[in-house]
């Protein structure tokens, strides 16, 4: 992150945040967990600078004098509060918390420190603290919040559950921080048009379940889908492991409510196809809170299958697993789901899960398919088939679904399983064309002995959607430079092979500065203008997706990882 | 238009070579849009001197339509002006193709007949059935979101296109998305491309994700003899386990044109076709619970023997039916899925109304239905006709375009409709895109 040349200590408490097993981004015991860890591993000075800074800002805010003296000392230890606007907002926040008090009521306003402390980071990071955290419970309040904003020229970020991978809903600036947990109603079930509307705040797997029951389920399906809201899936253009059958969110959404800088509200889409004109729609999933602020969504409900069957191929080479990812399409299946596991991540996820996962091999290939059961009958067996071609060996069915749910809840839970054999972890998202997997597997294998590093293997392979785990430990300093250009030279490999930098974690806050190595100046230029239109002033999530410029260092973002994916 | 048209001319040939610059009345007269016939034609052969003929275009204030094979330049409002046609048919290279990758780029012009044809011989497809069928160029089919009845089974190209390189007003080349088939690096600008009918930008090349074509496919008739009957079908069918590809409610008019003569007999009234694909026993399976449904409803059931025909007729009404019928008009009522078949209902009221001959076709799973006036001379009651049906799609929910009509049709009603509250951000998408006004100006939603 650019705070962590400018600012080391608090690198260190992003680091800790890092290791969060539940990145659910609500108040409670994680918190308490990264405060107290932030605390004893951090030398004292650093962490008294740290905390005695968040302290000053509180008192500034309220006008005490003391304030100013430990302020100068306070820039010099976490340059990034320079940039901030924060102290246009102190000079004003009494007047302000009136206002936004005036429009949601006191109850959905937090403004002091402890409080504000739980919405600096997301599943990515901890950056800086919002200047004040608003919870609306409709549009029209929204509207309002987006209006004073504008008149006081504050930034304005909106936030689900916090469970971002890449600093999509910290607010880098401060200003006020939308948070959406009080929009979780589901406003609407059609089944037999298969949509529905929702408000952002809705969980992911809420409305899976809301219509469950009558045979339907909202296909995408992240692995933080238990906490993590549709709001977000919609901003970042979210993915998961059934994405290679289904799209990713973008393919699932029709219409949206949008809530523009100026508060101004458009509706784009429509709840039935081809609506004639432009698909801002699809310009506004994926743009990550920079261009307007949804307030509700229409979503397609997908049918559940007939029938599923989940195989779990075993192998002793980790070419093998690669090898058969390609040769699976070659045969013209398309599987639910195709998901690899190197055997480091497999111990540490059977020792957190006990899924029944092997201990001793190099890699698994999760498989599901879905269909008509005679469909899923042939191509389970067509798989098996091929991966025993591939040197598979041994090839599990999931005799129940029970057994299925252990080997999901394995998968998803992964990266939480790895913050327990190491203190921190950095993940990235990178793509590749899915035949280039058993070269990239050699690769990484290569880069890992280079740096004398551990990376663990966790991908979303029938994508080419990577998710290498690079261990380390922060305290480390020498170590973590390694990681960072290791990290550097795994995803400029992806690049090199005609990927991408990101496949579902969204660019955010960790990679705007590395979107040149994808996009010419003239792509960038193209974007920006697209910017401009919708967010002119950039107070909406400042400093996210499009590169600044600003940063240092090699990794924007730094090395911090974090929740499932 | 400012220049003469032999320093236009003379300029564009600079550009492009004189062997790709046509100024001729006769063969520039090929290429009218509505009825505007351009100054001149322009060929370019690389990506890079489309950028060039568009900044030189924007510097002079011109007007340019671009274009593929023409094939849906029907559509849209007449041109404000028109005094370039920008032809794309020489960018027809593949750029990128890695069969096991499931993708491919490939250039704007080339043709869709030409590119199934190279992914077919690795088992893959690109799983469309649009407008103009295999004349249709691939720039042309993602310009206008071209989707046929196989959208039920696979999505429209939106869902398709991974990555686009698009010739900027600016005479720049820019890029978005890429090659692999996730990837939510920066804003998706390949859905606003897709479906902007070439107002912002000009698509010259494409990556598009791949799919195995299915072992079998399979077309089955279900007789439905009423709308209600058919709407029952539609319901239990969407509510089955059964995966159709297409999904099609064809009224009497439609199924005897179509002419699929073994069959046809003297059966009268709406049927049901679905299209179903997988192994022999998978195909088996779907015939079987078909015929479940179709009885449960009182619905005969025949399996359509070479319907490809009669699919590629459905996906290409206007081209097919002006064999026919010189001035047909077709709509497409664009609706919530359970309004398809009151739509259909309401368009037959109205069209007895006013004697005018219709023929349905209704991709009911998608709550796409297309409306056909089978005229061989514009009758002047088709124009009320067009905007009874639009408001019956929009008391419906849905709203209402039209595909293809005759000229002096587009003199009477808006080929669009109204926009909504995001027109003014459409307004300036399309002056950021294009501030001088240079691509298809006025043929878009709300004068765009």
């Amino acid at each position: 992150m650019g705070m962590a040349c400018a600012s080391p200590d608090r690198s260190r408490g992003c680091a800790v945040s890092a290791q969060r097993t539940n990145p659910r981004g609500l108040p409670g015991a994680k918190e308490r967990v990264h405060h107290d860890a932030m605390r004893s591993r951090t030398p004292k000075f650093a962490a008294l600078t740290t905390i005695r800074g968040r302290d000053i800002l509180r008192v500034r805010a309220f006008g005490v004098e003391l304030a100013s003296v430990w302020h100068s000392g306070l820039v010099c230890h976490t340059g990034f509060f320079v940039h901030s606007r924060f102290s246009r907002f102190a000079m004003k926040s009494k007047g302000l918390f009136r206002e936004l008090a005036r429009i949601i009521g006191e109850d959905g306003v937090l403004w002091r420190q402890e409080d504000l402390m739980l919405y600096e980071y997301d599943a990515l990071s901890s950056v800086r603290q919002p200047d004040v955290v608003v919870f609306p419970r409709k549009t029209e309040h929204v509207v309002q919040i987006a209006k004073l904003a504008l008149r006081h020229d504050l930034p304005l970020v909106a936030r689900g559950a916090g469970t971002g991978l890449s600093g999509g809903s910290v607010a880098t600036e401060g200003g006020i921080l939308l948070v959406f947990s009080r929009m979780k109603r589901i406003l609407e079930i059609d089944l037999e048009n298969q949509r529905a509307r929702v408000q952002p705040g809705v969980v992911n797997l809420d409305l899976s379940l809301a219509v469950a029951d009558a045979g339907y389920y909202f296909a995408p399906d992240p692995s933080s889908q238990k906490a993590c809201t549709i709001g977000g899936n919609v901003a970042e253009n979210s993915g998961g492991p059934h994405t290679l059958a289904y799209g990713v969110t973008t393919n699932h959404v029709l219409a949206l409510e949008v809530v523009l800088p100026d508060g101004e509200v458009i509706h784009t889409g429509a709840s039935h196809w081809d609506r004639p004109g432009y698909d801002l729609t699809g310009v506004f999933v994926g743009s990550e809170g920079t261009l307007g602020i949804i307030t509700e969504a229409t979503v397609r409900l997908s049918r559940k299958p007939e029938a599923v069957k989940t195989l779990l191929a075993i192998y002793d080479q980790v070419v093998g697993a690669t090898r058969t990812v390609a040769a699976i399409t070659a045969r013209g299946i398309t599987p639910a789901a195709l998901e690899m596991m190197d055997g480091f991540c497999l111990r540490a996820v059977e020792e957190a899960t006990h899924a029944g996962y092997p201990m001793d091999c190099a890699a698994v290939l999760l498989i599901e398919v879905e269909g008509l059961k005679e469909a899923v009958e042939e191509h389970a067996d067509e798989i098996e088939a091929v991966c025993r071609e591939n040197q598979a060996r041994e090839v599990r069915r999931a005799k129940s679904a029970e057994e299925r749910d252990l080997l999901w809840k394995g998968r998803k839970t992964a990266f939480g399983a790895l913050g327990r054999i190491s203190p921190n972890y950095y993940v990235q998202d990178g793509v590749i064309p899915r035949t280039r997997l058993p070269e990239m597997l050699e690769f990484i294998g290569s880069i890992e002995k280079k740096f004398d590093l551990h990376i663990g293997n966790i991908f979303h392979a029938g994508d080419g959607n990577l998710h290498p785990l690079i261990m380390y430990d922060e305290r480390n300093r020498e170590q973590t430079a390694r990681v960072g250009k290791a990290a550097r030279e795994i995803i400029m490999r992806c690049v090199e092979m005609g990927g991408s930098i990101t496949g579902e974690h969204g660019v955010g806050l960790e990679k705007s500065d590395l979107m040149p190595l994808i996009f010419s100046a003239v792509d960038l230029e193209l974007m920006g203008r697209i910017k401009n239109l919708f967010n002119p002033q950039g107070r909406l999530n400042p400093g996210k997706l499009l590169p600044t410029g600003k940063m240092c260092g090699e990794l924007r973002g730094g090395l911090a990882g974090g929740g499932p994916v | 238009m400012t220049l003469a048209v032999d320093s236009l001319r003379a300029d564009l040939a600079a550009l492009v070579g004189p062997s790709h610059v046509l100024v001729d009345p006769a063969a520039c007269a090929a290429f009218s849009v509505d009825g505007k016939i351009p100054d001149c034609v322009v060929a370019p052969s690389t990506a890079e001197q489309v950028a060039a003929v568009l900044r030189y275009s924007s510097e002079h204030h011109l007007a340019l339509i671009p274009r593929g094979k023409g094939t849906k330049l029907s559509m849209g409002n007449p041109p404000r002006r028109y005094d370039v046609a920008l032809s794309l048919g020489e960018l027809k290279r593949v750029i990128h193709y890695e069969p096991a990758d499931l993708t491919i780029s490939v250039e704007a012009g080339m043709t869709f007949g030409k590119f199934q044809n190279l992914v077919g011989q690795s088992g893959l497809w690109l799983p469309l059935d649009p407008r103009g069928g295999a004349e249709a160029s691939i720039g042309g089919i993602i310009a206008a979101n071209a989707a046929g009845p196989l959208r039920q089974g696979f999505g429209g190209p939106r869902d398709m296109v991974l990555g686009l390189k698009i010739a900027t007003t600016d005479g720049k080349i820019a890029k978005t998305g890429g090659r692999v088939v996730k990837n939510v690096a920066g804003y998706d600008l390949g859905k606003l491309l897709t479906g902007s009918f070439g107002t912002l930008g000009v698509i010259v090349e494409a990556s598009l994700k791949l799919f195995p074509k299915p072992p079998e496919r399979a077309t089955f008739a279900m007789r439905a003899g009423t709308l209600g009957i058919a709407r029952d079908l539609r319901r239990s069918i969407l509510r089955s386990p059964l995966d159709a590809l297409r999904l099609v409610l064809l009224d009497s008019p439609a199924t005897a044109l179509l002419d699929v003569s073994a069959q046809a007999q003297e059966h009268t009234g709406p049927e049901l076709w679905i299209e179903l694909g997988g192994s022999h026993r998978v195909i088996e399976r779907c015939a079987f619970e078909l015929r479940r449904l179709a009885s449960a409803v009182g619905a005969p059931l025949v399996r359509v023997e070479g319907a490809e025909k009669a699919w590629e007729h459905v996906s290409n009404l206007a081209h097919w039916l002006q064999q026919k019928y010189r001035d047909v008009t077709v709509v497409k009522a664009a609706l919530p899925v359970v309004a398809s078949e009151e739509f259909l209902s309401r368009a037959q009221q109205e069209a007895d109304a006013e004697r005018i001959a219709l023929a349905s076709f209704a991709q009911v799973g998608v709550g796409i239905v297309h409306v056909c006036t089978l005229q061989e001379t514009l009758n002047a009651s088709v124009a009320g006709l067009v905007a009874r049906l639009r408001q019956a799609a929009t008391d419906l929910g849905g709203t209402l375009v039209i595909e293809h009509c005759p000229v002096d049709l587009k003199g009477h009603v808006d080929v669009w409709g109204a926009g909504g509250d995001d027109l003014d951000a459409m307004r300036k998408m399309k002056l950021s895109w294009d501030p001088n006004e240079v691509l298809s100006p006025g043929r878009f939603v709300g004068g765009i």
